[in-house]
């Protein structure tokens, strides 16, 4: 192979590199590839390692100060497990990725090495992972028999001798009716089992002949080697190698980008699937007999269903939503571009104080004010008149308080809008004869729409999906807006159909979803708090 | 005014004229003046309403024992009950209050066999989500998004913005279903797949699941303020890194992350004080469960205490205390955060003078 | 309309913006506002049209105290450097606009605009926007919203600068046309001398916010009063060379150790009054190179100017001249040269007060 690489073949790395690949032999490639993908493991395992050090530190701390409150939870092993979850993969793409300056000067030869690095990697991992019992060989609660559903109860077919249920005294033959006094099917015990931690005691009714006993099962725990799962798990690695081979460089942030969004895009597919069923398992459509299917159109019944007793009419909701989320917009608009207006282009004592004012208040967090303000809103309720339009429970209240809430960031934006009309053309109006609040609304408000714009629309979903506000200051349903009809539907008494509060909720995330598409370019800097850049 | 009245006498206006000019001077100024007001009353009855009234009225309720059994909302009443001086002998005319009792519901607050419990998960909530995902996670995203094609990155940003306008309840329930125990949960379905045992997250990991849900929506703000930042980075900068030769995380190391200092401070302040106050999804998702107080945050148990009507009792005076801890930390850390970020842009005056 | 400024004075904060400004515009004048950027021109403009209240001085309309007056009953036109034209309203809108805060009725709005528009050469382009209008229309339609009330006073804060060469030259024309037939009583405020010399019936020449001159363009080119003013007018500046007077056989000689030359005799004598180290003054245009000539010196810098060479002459280490030379001479840097001073438009100036010694 004297020839130089011909011209026409793409090549990706530096040629002296490809033809060194090209002279190392096969099996030092993939000792090399092996090698790399270890130390991925390792490191990645010293990050577990990390997680598992500080777990004392973050959840225990209480105790440094004498408290006994600690945190129940292992949040940093979580982060562990999932790391140590990733390892593996991880480490098969390295191996393939290893390969990857090869690939442009001997395709086949590259794919080969990679595949046999995978799969000694993955021999490796399996090991480890047999030594240390975790992924396919964790132990997992078990009762230590086999068993078959039939219809007088669940058939104990055999049982592992030695085991907690032979212990317990169950034989081959005994019939489980149910867990105690509750009448179980085959699913139903193996979900409680599946549930229980090792060294519960499940105690099983069981008929054994004519008698019936029962019998306190210990739950054990076995290791059960599935090996369709091991297959599984080495055609994965031999995948993620091949990849990792062809893997263009481009597309690394695109797929860490698209990993990182996998809950939310999961989240949002299953509410979207879920309005259109007649009940889910995980992702999957299902009907009343459980099989896969059961695509309805009940779930979107609401959009027509007349009001009863207890359930207003959706439209009645929506409508008041709309008044709600319009009102808020229309008063916040008004009122912050007329302070801003004034902050920004007024000279008046108490002007500097005014400012850092709001600005403080930009900063500080209203929700605190909650309990306070349900004493004011209940005496402007008070008041004759006015009370029963702005007062405790009454949708003018419910909209002033969320107005004030947004003024600190309307006031502020709207500032900055007028900040950058030059001052000429203010000028100019007020020498050809315009007052200072025709200026406002003829010359500059004009000037200022995608501003209005922006902060109009913020505020109208902001308005459109209260619910902390509306649900804190209203009784019953008769002020609600959609989010808090939605968690009213989910709070009933009677059964919950989920699919159709998730089929309120898709509903009511239309308009807002479709506002949000038309403006997104202003509203990404208005979710900043109108920040920009702040350096 | 005294340099006004020079004016007048440099120029030679003596008299009748001067005092003239002086008045319609005055009157001037002060409509000038009522204008300014009039733009800005709205905003400021709404803020004296909304802001400074219940600032003052927390700070009372929390030294007084209002709770359902001796409610009123009449607090003028309540102040001449327990306030009335005698104005012969200058003494309080009751001296057993009806409502006032000190500070008594802040001793009682730090003798709560639970206050040390939720204050504990306050700061590890706080400091969680804030670590991985305000911050982390928003670093992450804005480095990603900026170093690929830019349409796509501003796509994949916008993403981030919907759990946002997506209401909290929909949100919740979503997560909920994620989360839920097999057949319906979506996380115990691929476990099954997986061959995996099917875990109980709810009950087993709330932490895990108040984080996430918190951290998703949080994480976009700071997105957001890293973006713009690293996009006002001069180009010439990065191409230099790029000249010398450096690779793509060695130019993030030395070159981008350096010069986000300040947008990280920013970033932390400000959440800090979000995330410190705000409870409404943790309300939603757990409520503070499942297990006594598990999940439980300091400002929703100022909410529960008081507002929350699951509560047969609610207790406004109680619930107070607890929340003028946050008001008083809400406070400062907004003068703080006012003092270091923004208040230069404020200095400049206005280029008009009249009316 | 008669303009008076008394005393006028503004300061923002600390900074001093204009003080002690003190002038009187006749009617119908057409008076020039000249100074370098940021020595408040715009400012002394602005209070004019009442946007800014002074700190201290009379603003008098005729007899009639302004200084508390709004800028809406000042019946005052201004034109804009930026145009500040409302970006939302037609050409229409624009110039009508001063019109409807007036309550004229319709009917007469749509007839005065018309007239205007078309006494500025766009009254065909009343439905565009100013985005769709190019520099020059937009000032047209700047004027034309100025004119269009038929004010007592026009106020124009440079607004010709941001219009290429060519145009600016087309508008001053117009503009100061516009003005005599107008009759309009004017202040036009610019950096650049040119346009106050050409345009202006006076000028105002403003310093550090203090008023250094208020002259015809011949007073302030022929007879300056400052060192400031003579340096200031004049394209290129004036050359200033430290000289002693001497006389001699009735004859006055200004002397420095570059050059020795004879001025007039009423100029020399005034000089000579002062005694002592005077400054003396000499235009470029007023050095020609001749072989006759008394001064020796040696060519530093050529600057080609197209119709003139303009020369960097060094006559010793501590002196150089300004000439301006016809380029057929082909002089080139290195050359000696003899220069020849035309002296009976020589300058002379006190060195400490900077004040002429010709004129007061
Ligand atoms: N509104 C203002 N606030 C503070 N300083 C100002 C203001 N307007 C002008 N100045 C200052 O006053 C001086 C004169 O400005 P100006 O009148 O705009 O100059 P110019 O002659 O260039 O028009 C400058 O130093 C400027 O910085
Ligand atoms: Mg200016």
């Amino acid at each position: 192979m004297a020839t130089a690489t011909p011209q026409h073949e793409p090549y990706m790395g530096s040629p002296a590199d490809d033809l060194a690949f090209e002279r190392i032999s096969t099996g030092e490639l993939v000792f090399q590839a092996v090698y790399s993908a270890l130390v991925t493991v390792m490191l990645l395992e010293i990050g577990v390692i990390v997680f598992r050090v500080l777990e004392p530190l973050v959840h225990h701390a209480p105790a440094l100060f004498g408290s006994g409150a600690t945190i129940d939870e292992t949040f940093t092993r979580t982060i562990g497990n999932a790391l140590m979850t990733l390892a593996p993969f991880l480490a098969y793409a390295v191996a393939g990725h290893k390969m990857k300056p090869l690939a442009s000067v001997n395709r086949a030869r590259a794919l080969g090495a990679a595949l046999a690095a995978a799969a000694i990697v993955f021999v490796l991992v399996t090991m480890g992972q047999y030594v240390f019992r975790i992924g396919p060989f964790a132990e997992r609660p078990s009762l230590e028999m086999t068993l078959r559903q039939t219809d007088a109860g669940i058939l104990v077919e055999e049982v592992v001798s030695g085991g907690t249920a032979d212990r317990a005294g169950i034989r081959p033959g005994d019939r489980i009716t149910a867990i105690r006094r509750v009448e179980v099917t085959l699913a139903e015990l193996n979900t409680a089992v599946r549930q229980s931690k090792v060294g519960d005691v499940i105690r099983l009714r069981v008929e054994r002949g004519d008698e019936e006993e029962q019998f306190p099962v210990e739950v054990a725990a076995t290791m059960e080697i599935r090996p369709a799962a091991l297959v599984a798990g080495l055609v994965i690695a031999l995948l993620f190698a091949a990849v990792a081979v062809f893997w263009p460089g481009g597309w690394t942030p695109y797929a860490l980008l698209i990993a990182i969004m996998l809950p939310l895009a999961v989240g949002y597919l299953w509410l979207i699937i879920a309005t259109f069923s007649f009940r889910t398992e995980g992702l999957l459509p299902v009907n009343a007999q459980g099989e896969v299917g059961g695509l309805t159109l009940r779930n979107w019944e609401f959009l027509w269903r007349e009001a009863t007793g207890s359930n207003p009419s959706i439209w009645r909701v929506t409508l008041n939503t709309l008044v709600i989320a319009t009102a808020m917009m229309a008063i916040v608009l008004l009122v912050s571009s007329m302070a801003g207006y004034a902050l920004s282009r007024m000279n008046f004592p108490g002007r500097r104080t005014f400012l850092s004012l709001t600005l403080i208040l930009h900063g500080f967090p209203a929700v605190t004010l909650l309990i306070a303000i349900f004493f004011v809103l209940r005496n402007i309720g008070n008041i004759p008149v006015l009370g029963d339009y702005f007062g405790f429970n009454t949708r003018g209240g419910i909209a002033l308080v969320m107005v004030a809430f947004e003024l600190p960031l309307g006031v502020w934006l709207m500032k900055g809008f007028f900040d950058g009309i030059p001052w000429d053309i203010e000028r100019s109006a007020l020498i050809d004869g315009a007052s200072r609040w025709r200026t406002f609304y003829e010359i500059l408000l004009p000037q200022i729409r995608p501003g209005l714009l922006a902060l109009g629309i913020f505020a109208f979903i902001s308005g459109w999906g209260a619910y902390l506000i509306p649900q804190t200051y209203s009784i019953g349903t008769k002020t609600a807006t959609l989010a808090v009809y939605i968690n009213q539907l989910t709070s009933d008494t009677a059964p919950v159909n989920w699919n159709e509060i998730a089929a309120v909720g898709l509903f009511q995330m239309l308009p807002v979803f479709l506002l949000f598409i038309f403006a997104q370019e202003y509203l990404l800097n208005i979710y900043a708090g109108g920040t920009k850049g702040s350096s | 005014m005294a340099n006004q009245r020079s004016v007048v006498q440099d120029a030679g206006l003596a008299g009748e004229q001067g005092t003239a000019v002086l008045a319609r001077s005055r009157r001037r100024t002060l409509r000038a003046q009522l204008t300014a007001y009039g733009f800005l009353a709205p905003a400021g009855i709404l803020v004296i309403l909304f802001f400074f009234i219940p600032m003052l009225l927390i700070l009372f309720l929390s030294i007084t024992n209002l709770s359902t059994t001796n409610f009123t909302t009449d607090i003028v009443r309540m102040l001449r009950s327990d306030l009335d001086i005698d104005l012969v002998s200058f003494r309080f005319v009751t001296d057993q209050p009806a409502y006032i009792v000190g500070f008594d519901n802040f001793e009682r607050m730090f003798r709560d066999e639970f206050a040390p419990k939720i204050l504990f998960n306050t700061l590890f909530y706080v400091f969680c989500t804030l670590a991985f995902f305000n911050v982390g996670l928003a670093l992450v995203i804005s480095l990603l998004t900026t170093h690929i094609d830019r349409r796509a990155g501003f796509f994949f940003r916008a993403l981030w913005i919907l759990p946002r306008i997506t209401s909290p309840a929909v949100y919740v329930l979503m997560w909920r279903r994620i989360i839920a125990a097999a057949p319906f949960g979506i996380l115990n379905q691929f476990n099954e797949l997986a061959g995996r045992s099917e875990v109980n997250y709810y009950q087993d990991h709330p932490w895990v699941f108040v984080i996430l849900v918190n951290g998703f929506i949080g994480a976009s703000f700071g997105m957001i303020i890293f973006t713009s930042a690293i996009e006002s980075i001069p180009k010439d900068l990065l191409n230099a890194s790029l000249v010398d030769g450096s690779s793509v995380f060695q130019r993030i190391r030395y070159v981008i992350l350096p010069l986000l200092r300040w947008p990280l401070l920013f970033v932390v302040t400000y959440q800090t004080l979000s995330l410190l106050t705000s409870f409404e999804y943790i309300l939603l998702l757990t409520g503070g469960g499942p297990g006594l107080y598990q999940t439980e945050v300091w400002s929703l148990t100022a909410y529960n205490r008081a507002l929350n009507t699951y509560f047969a009792n609610a207790q406004w005076g109680y619930g107070s205390a607890f929340a003028v801890v946050l008001v008083i930390i809400g406070v400062v850390m907004a003068i703080v955060y006012m003092r270091a970020f923004r208040f230069n842009e404020l200095v400049a005056e206005p280029k008009i003078e009249v009316l | 309309m008669r303009i008076a400024l008394e005393h006028l004075t503004k300061k923002f904060g600390h900074v001093v913006g204009v003080e002690d400004v003190s002038l009187d515009i006749r009617d119908g004048e057409f008076v020039a506002f000249l100074g370098p950027s940021g020595c408040g021109k715009t400012t002394t403009l602005l209070m004019v049209a009442g946007i800014y209240r002074p700190t201290a001085g009379i603003i008098r309309f005729g007899d009639r105290v302004m200084n508390q007056v709004a800028p809406k009953d000042r019946n005052i036109g201004m034109v804009f450097q930026s145009y500040a034209l409302y970006p939302h309203m037609t050409v229409f809108g624009n110039i009508a606009y001063p019109l409807k805060l007036k309550k004229v009725p319709k009917q007469e709005q749509i007839a005065r605009v018309q007239a205007v528009a078309d006494k500025m050469g766009i009254g065909d382009l009343l439905d565009r926007r100013p985005g769709q209008l190019s520099g020059g229309q937009q000032q047209r339609v700047a004027l034309g919203r100025a004119l269009v009330k038929q004010p007592d006073v026009l106020l124009f804060d440079e607004p010709l600068s941001n219009l290429d060469a060519r145009l600016r030259l087309v508008m001053r024309a117009e503009i100061k046309h516009l003005q005599k037939e107008l009759g309009i009583t004017s202040i036009y405020v610019t950096h650049d001398q040119v346009e106050a010399m050409t345009m202006a019936d006076r000028i105002a020449v403003i310093q550090n916010g203090r008023l250094q001159a208020f002259d015809t363009p011949d007073d302030l080119y022929d007879r300056p009063k400052t060192l400031f003013i003579a340096g200031f007018v004049g394209n290129p500046p004036m050359n200033f060379v430290d000289v002693e007077i001497e006389q001699a056989n009735g004859a006055y000689y200004a002397v420095s150790p570059a050059l020795r030359v004879e001025v007039p005799p009423d100029r020399g004598a005034a000089a000579a009054a002062h005694g002592g180290r005077v400054v003396m003054g000499i235009r470029p245009e007023d050095i020609t190179i001749d072989p006759t000539g008394a001064v020796r010196g040696r060519v530093f810098v050529v600057e080609p100017l197209g119709r003139d060479d303009l020369l960097d002459v060094e006559l010793d280490a501590h002196t150089r001249l300004h000439v301006l030379a016809d380029p057929k001479l082909k002089v080139g840097a290195g050359d000696p040269v003899l220069l020849k001073l035309d002296t009976q438009k020589v300058q002379f100036f006190d060195a400490a007060t900077e004040r002429s010694l010709l004129w007061q």
